[in-house]
C-alpha cells in the first residue's frame, strides 16, 4: 500500500517537475517576444498562445504536486478544534468519495477532448499562428488524471493515519526575533 | 412556457454586441411567440467558454448558442466568406446577399452538414474601424513593417502582402499597449463600438475605411433535433424573431456609428481616409487570400468554398454595377 | 449553494475545492449529466486565461526575492530611515504593495511578492502580527485599485465604459487608500507603540556615510527591478501580464549578479512558484464554476428582482446598490460580482442619470473590501498559503478589518466629493 501510495506521490512529483519546467519556459517565452517586439520590431505570432497554453498546463500539471504539499488553502480555525481523528476520517471521505470521481470524470472529459481534437485537426480559434490544440488539452487531461489519483492516495493517507489535513510544513517558517 | 433555452454568447453580458444581437433576440422571440419560448441569455464565459459556444451547443450543454462564424475560420476558411472578409462585401450588399441572395440559406446548409446544427442570422454588423494608429496610415507603403494588432484573415493579409507585423494583444490589454505605443495600430470593431473603447484616446490617428471587416454576421445555432422538435407554427416565429433582430440591429448599429463618427469629429482625433486607389489594393489583397484558401481546400477535395466564394464574389461584382442608381448622401 | 459552501469550508476542506463540490452538486439539478462537461468548461476558461500568466510569473519573483537576501537587506536598509518612525516597517510593506500594483492587475501576485518579503522582518522585529497581516493583505488587495487592473478592463467592457477613463477614475481613489492605510499604520503605532516597534537607537544612529552605502547597496536591486517592471510597461515594451516575466526574468539575472543563484535555491523557488500559483489558479476555477452555477439556477434572476423591487429614481437606489456589492463580498470574489451585479445595474444608473464612472468607481472601492471581508476572502487565503504557523486566521481577520474601515472611508470620501473620481478622466488628453 505504502509503496503503492509513494508510486503516486512520485508521478505527481514529475508532473510537478514538467510544470516547473514549463515555467522557466513561459519566462524565456515571454521574454523573447518583448525583445522581439521591442527591440526589434518583429512580435512573434506565437507567444501569446504558447503563453496561455504553458500557464494552463502549468496550473493542472502542477495541482497534484500542489495538493501533495497540501498548498491548497483550507479554513481551519473551526475544524482544527475537531479531533485530528475526525478531520482526517471528513478530508478522506471527501477526497474519496466526492472529489476523486468528479476528477476522475473530468479527466475522461479531458481525454476525450483531446482525442476528439486530435482526430479533427483542431485548431486555435483565434490566433493567426492557429496551432493545434491536442497537446493543449492533452497536458489538462494529463493534469487531470494525476490529480485524480492523487486525491485517492491523499485519501488513503489520511484514512491510515500517515497524514493529518494541514499539518504539512509551510512555505515560510518563523523567523527569530531580533 | 413550452420551450426554455438556454443561450450562451461569445461577448460580455451588457457589451454593445450582446445588447444588440442577443437580448434583442431574446426580447422579439418573447414577443413574437407571446411567451411561449424563453430565451435566456448568458453573457461570455459565465455557462460555457466564450469561443467554444459551437461546441457547447453540439455538445448539449445548452440548447442554443449565439456566435459568429469569424470564430471559425481558422478551422474552415468556408466560414469567412459567411463572417465578411478583407475586400468583401459592404454591409448593405450582405445584408441584401444574406436574405436575399441565397447566403443565409447556403450557411444554414454548410452548419447543418459540417456541424449538425440549426443556423439562424442574428445580426449584420456595419463596417468596422481599419485602424486607430500612432502613425499616419496613407499609402499601401506605410503598412509596411506596422506593428498592427488584428487577426484573422486581416492579419495573414498584413503579413504576407503588406509587409505588416500581425500583433497578438489579449482584449484587456489593447489599449495599454496601443497608449505606450507597444504596437503601433490596432483594429477592433465598428465606430459605435471603439468609442467606449477609448482608443481615440491615446491614438492620434483614426483610419477609415475598414475594408479589413465591411461587416460581420453573427448566428444562432441550434443543435438539429432540438430544432426539429419544435412545432411548425413556432419554428417559424423564431425564425421571423431572428430576421427582425438582424434587422433592427443593424439600423441601431448605423444610428450609433453616425453618433460616433460626430463625437470622434470633435476630439483631437485625426481621421484619414484612404485614397480610392490604396483601398483598392487592399480589397484585391484580402480577395486573393480568399482565392487561395478556396484554391486550397479544393486541392483537398472540399469544392464548398470555391462555390459559395464565386457565388459571394458574383454577388459582389452585380451589386457594385447594380446599385449604382442608389442615392448617396453628401453629394 | 451559500450554506452548503459554508459547511464544506468549515469543515476544512480546502476552499478551492469546496466551490468545485457546490458547483457540481448544484449543477447535477441544473444541467444533469452534462454538468461535467459544463464545468469542464471552467477549467478551460481559467487554464486559457492569457492574464492569469501573470500569477506564475510575479510569484516567481517573490520566491527569487525571498530567497535571496535581496528583500531582507531591502528591509533592513529603509528600516535605517523609518526605523524611527511608528511602524517603520508596515509603512514600507504599503509602499511596496502600491509600487508592485502599478506594475501588475490581479490581487494574489502583488500580495505575495510583498508578503514573502515582509513577514520574516516584521517577525523579526516583533511586529503584532494582526496589524503585520492586516498590512499585507490590505497593501496586497491594492493591486486592482492602482492601474492596470483586470478588474477595470472587465467593468468597463461590461458596462461600456472607457477603460483609460476608468483607470483615470481610480487612480485618485487608489492614491486615497494607500493614504489612509498608511495613516491608519502610523497613528495606531503612536498609539500603541509596542505593535509597530522602533528600532533601538544604537541601531539606527548610525553615521550617514555608512548608512548611505548600506541604503545603495540594498536598495539598487529591487529599484533595478522596480525600473525593469515598470519601464518596461510604461514605455510599451511590455504588456502587463508581459512586465511579470521581466520582473522574474530581472530577478533571476539580478541573483545570479548577486552571485546568490544556486541551483537548490532556483528549485526551491520554482517549487513554491508552483505551488502558490496552482493554489490561486485552482481557486479560479473553483469560483468560475461556482458562478456559472449560481447564474445559472437563478442567481442574476435573485439579484435582479431585489433590485427591480427598489424602483428607480431613488438615490438610495445607490446605497443600496453597494450594499449588494459589499454582502456580496463576503462570499463571492470580484470576478463574480461584476459579472452578475454590473449587468443589472448599468442600465438603472443610466436612466437615472448618475455618472456612470463616478458610479464605477464607488463600485470599484466596495469590491476592493471583497478581497479583505471573510469568510471568503481570498487576501487572507493567498497570505494564510504563505505564512509561518503562528500566524494564525485569528490574526489576520482582526488585522484586516481596520484597512476595510479605511476602504469604507474612501468610499464616504468618493461619495462626499465624486471630483475624486471625475476630474483626472475630464482632464485627458484627447477628449
Ligand atoms: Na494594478
Ligand atoms: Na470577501
Amino acid at each position: 500500500m505504502t509503496r503503492l501510495l509513494d508510486a503516486v506521490d512520485g508521478i505527481s512529483g514529475i508532473a510537478g517537475a514538467i510544470a516547473m519546467a514549463m515555467l522557466a519556459v513561459l519566462v524565456g517565452s515571454m521574454i523573447f517576444e518583448v525583445v522581439a517586439r521591442y527591440v526589434f520590431g518583429a512580435p512573434t505570432i506565437w507567444a501569446f498562445d504558447i503563453s496561455y497554453m504553458l500557464n494552463g498546463s502549468i496550473f493542472l500539471m502542477g495541482a497534484a504536486y500542489a495538493l501533495k504539499a497540501d498548498a491548497h488553502v483550507r479554513i481551519d480555525f473551526l475544524s482544527s478544534r475537531l479531533p485530528e481523528r475526525v478531520q482526517r476520517i471528513v478530508n478522506a471521505a471527501v477526497y474519496a468519495l466526492v472529489l476523486a470521481p468528479v476528477f476522475a470524470i473530468f479527466s475522461y472529459i479531458g481525454i476525450e477532448k483531446t482525442v476528439k481534437a486530435y482526430r479533427t485537426a483542431e485548431v486555435e480559434m483565434v490566433s493567426p499562428w492557429a496551432p493545434l490544440m491536442w497537446p493543449f488539452y492533452a497536458a489538462l487531461a494529463a493534469g487531470l488524471l494525476v490529480m485524480t489519483l492523487q486525491l485517492l492516495a491523499e485519501a488513503a493517507r489520511f484514512a491510515l493515519g500517515h497524514k493529518s489535513p494541514g499539518s504539512t510544513e509551510h512555505e515560510l517558517e518563523d523567523t527569530e526575533a531580533l | 412556457q413550452e420551450v426554455t433555452w438556454r443561450v450562451p454568447t461569445s461577448v460580455p453580458e451588457g457589451s454593445f454586441f450582446y445588447n444588440n444581437f442577443l437580448a434583442r433576440f431574446a426580447d422579439n422571440v418573447d414577443r413574437l411567440t407571446d411567451g411561449r419560448v424563453e430565451i435566456q441569455p448568458f453573457g461570455a464565459g459565465v455557462v460555457v467558454p466564450a469561443l467554444k459556444v459551437y461546441e457547447a451547443v453540439q455538445d448539449g450543454v445548452v440548447e442554443a448558442g449565439h456566435s459568429t462564424p469569424s470564430y471559425l475560420v481558422n478551422q474552415d476558411p468556408t466560414n469567412a466568406i459567411f463572417a465578411s472578409f478583407p475586400g468583401g462585401m459592404s454591409a448593405e450588399a450582405t445584408l441584401t446577399w444574406l436574405y436575399e441572395g441565397g447566403g443565409a440559406k447556403e450557411l444554414a446548409e454548410f452548419r447543418k452538414e459540417e456541424m449538425g446544427l440549426h443556423s439562424m442570422v442574428v445580426g449584420v454588423g456595419t463596417s468596422e474601424v481599419l485602424a486607430h494608429s500612432n502613425k499616419p496610415l496613407k499609402t499601401v507603403e506605410d503598412f509596411e513593417n506596422l506593428k498592427y494588432r488584428t487577426s484573422g484573415a486581416w492579419a495573414a493579409v498584413l503579413k504576407e502582402d503588406l509587409g505588416g507585423v500581425p500583433t497578438v494583444v489579449p482584449p484587456g490589454e489593447i489599449y495599454t499597449l496601443l497608449q505606450r505605443k507597444g504596437v503601433d495600430a490596432v483594429e477592433w470593431a465598428t465606430p459605435g463600438s471603439n468609442i467606449t473603447e477609448g482608443f481615440h484616446e491615446v491614438a492620434p490617428y483614426l483610419i477609415l475605411p475598414g475594408v479589413h471587416q465591411p461587416t460581420f454576421v453573427w448566428e444562432v445555432v441550434v443543435k438539429e433535433d432540438t430544432w426539429n422538435a419544435l412545432p411548425d407554427d413556432l419554428k417559424t416565429k423564431i425564425e421571423l424573431a431572428a430576421k427582425l433582430t438582424t434587422y433592427e440591429g443593424f439600423t441601431h448599429f448605423l444610428d450609433a456609428d453616425m453618433k460616433a463618427m460626430e463625437e470622434f469629429a470633435g476630439t483631437n482625433v485625426e481621421i484619414i481616409t484612404l485614397e480610392p486607389e490604396v483601398v483598392g489594393k487592399l480589397r484585391e489583397a484580402g480577395r486573393s487570400w480568399a482565392r487561395k484558401q478556396a484554391d486550397a481546400k479544393a486541392a483537398d477535395g472540399d469544392q464548398r468554398m470555391g462555390e459559395v466564394l464565386k457565388d459571394y464574389l458574383d454577388y459582389q461584382a452585380r451589386w457594385t454595377d447594380g446599385s449604382k442608381y442608389l442615392v448617396r448622401d453628401g453629394n | 449553494m451559500f450554506p452548503a459552501l459554508f459547511a464544506l469550508v468549515f469543515a476544512g476542506i480546502p476552499v478551492s475545492l469546496c466551490l468545485i463540490i457546490v458547483a457540481v452538486a448544484f449543477g447535477l439539478s441544473a444541467f444533469g449529466d452534462l454538468v461535467f462537461l459544463q464545468l469542464y468548461g471552467a477549467v478551460l476558461t481559467t487554464a486559457s486565461n492569457f492574464n492569469l500568466a501573470a500569477i506564475p510569473l510575479f510569484v516567481l519573483m517573490g520566491a527569487v526575492l525571498e530567497r535571496t537576501g535581496i528583500a531582507l537587506r531591502l528591509f533592513q536598509a529603509l528600516q535605517l530611515w523609518f526605523g524611527r518612525m511608528p511602524g517603520g516597517l508596515a509603512v514600507t510593506t504599503i509602499a511596496m504593495c502600491a509600487i508592485f500594483a502599478a506594475a501588475s492587475g490581479v490581487v494574489g501576485a502583488v500580495e505575495i511578492v510583498v508578503g514573502l518579503m515582509a513577514i520574516p522582518a516584521m517577525q523579526r522585529y516583533r511586529y503584532d502580527m494582526g496589524l503585520g497581516a492586516g498590512t499585507i493583505c490590505a497593501g496586497g488587495s491594492l493591486g486592482t485599485i492602482i492601474p492596470p487592473s483586470i478588474v477595470v478592463v472587465i467593468y468597463a467592457s461590461i458596462a461600456q465604459l472607457s477603460i483609460g477613463k476608468l483607470f483615470a477614475a481610480i487612480i485618485v481613489p487608489g492614491l486615497m487608500m494607500v493614504v489612509f492605510f498608511l495613516a491608519y499604520v502610523v497613528v495606531r503605532c503612536m498609539l500603541r507603540p509596542a505593535d509597530g516597534p522602533p528600532v533601538s537607537r544604537e541601531e539606527f544612529d548610525r553615521p550617514l556615510a555608512e548608512k548611505l552605502a548600506v541604503t545603495a547597496k540594498a536598495l539598487v536591486p529591487p529599484l533595478a527591478l522596480i525600473v525593469a517592471v515598470l519601464g518596461s510597461l510604461l514605455t510599451g515594451a511590455a504588456s502587463p501580464t508581459e512586465a511579470a516575466a521581466v520582473g522574474a526574468f530581472g530577478t533571476l539575472v539580478l541573483a545570479a549578479v548577486l552571485g546568490e543563484l544556486t541551483f537548490p535555491m532556483l528549485r526551491q523557488a520554482f517549487a513554491v512558484s508552483i505551488r502558490i500559483s496552482c493554489m490561486i489558479m485552482l481557486i479560479v476555477v473553483g469560483g468560475t464554476m461556482f458562478t456559472s452555477i449560481f447564474a445559472v439556477t437563478g442567481g442574476s434572476t435573485l439579484v435582479r428582482s431585489a433590485v427591480d423591487a427598489l424602483g428607480v429614481g431613488d438615490v438610495g437606489v445607490i446605497a443600496v446598490f453597494l450594499a449588494i456589492v459589499f454582502v456580496a463580498g463576503f462570499v463571492l470574489d470580484w470576478i463574480s460580482i461584476v459579472l452578475i451585479c454590473v449587468p443589472i445595474f448599468t442600465p438603472v444608473i443610466k436612466a437615472m442619470g448618475i455618472d456612470p464612472i463616478w458610479f464605477a468607481v464607488l463600485v470599484m472601492v466596495v469590491i476592493q473590501t471583497s478581497y479583505l471581508t471573510p469568510p471568503m476572502a481570498p487576501s487572507i487565503f493567498y497570505l494564510k498559503s504563505i505564512t509561518p504557523p503562528s500566524i494564525t486566521y485569528g490574526h489576520m481577520y482582526r488585522g484586516v478589518i481596520p484597512f476595510v474601515l479605511a476602504q469604507l472611508a474612501v468610499l464616504i470620501a468618493v461619495l462626499l466629493v465624486p471630483a475624486a473620481a471625475t476630474y483626472l478622466p475630464s482632464i485627458m488628453v484627447g477628449l
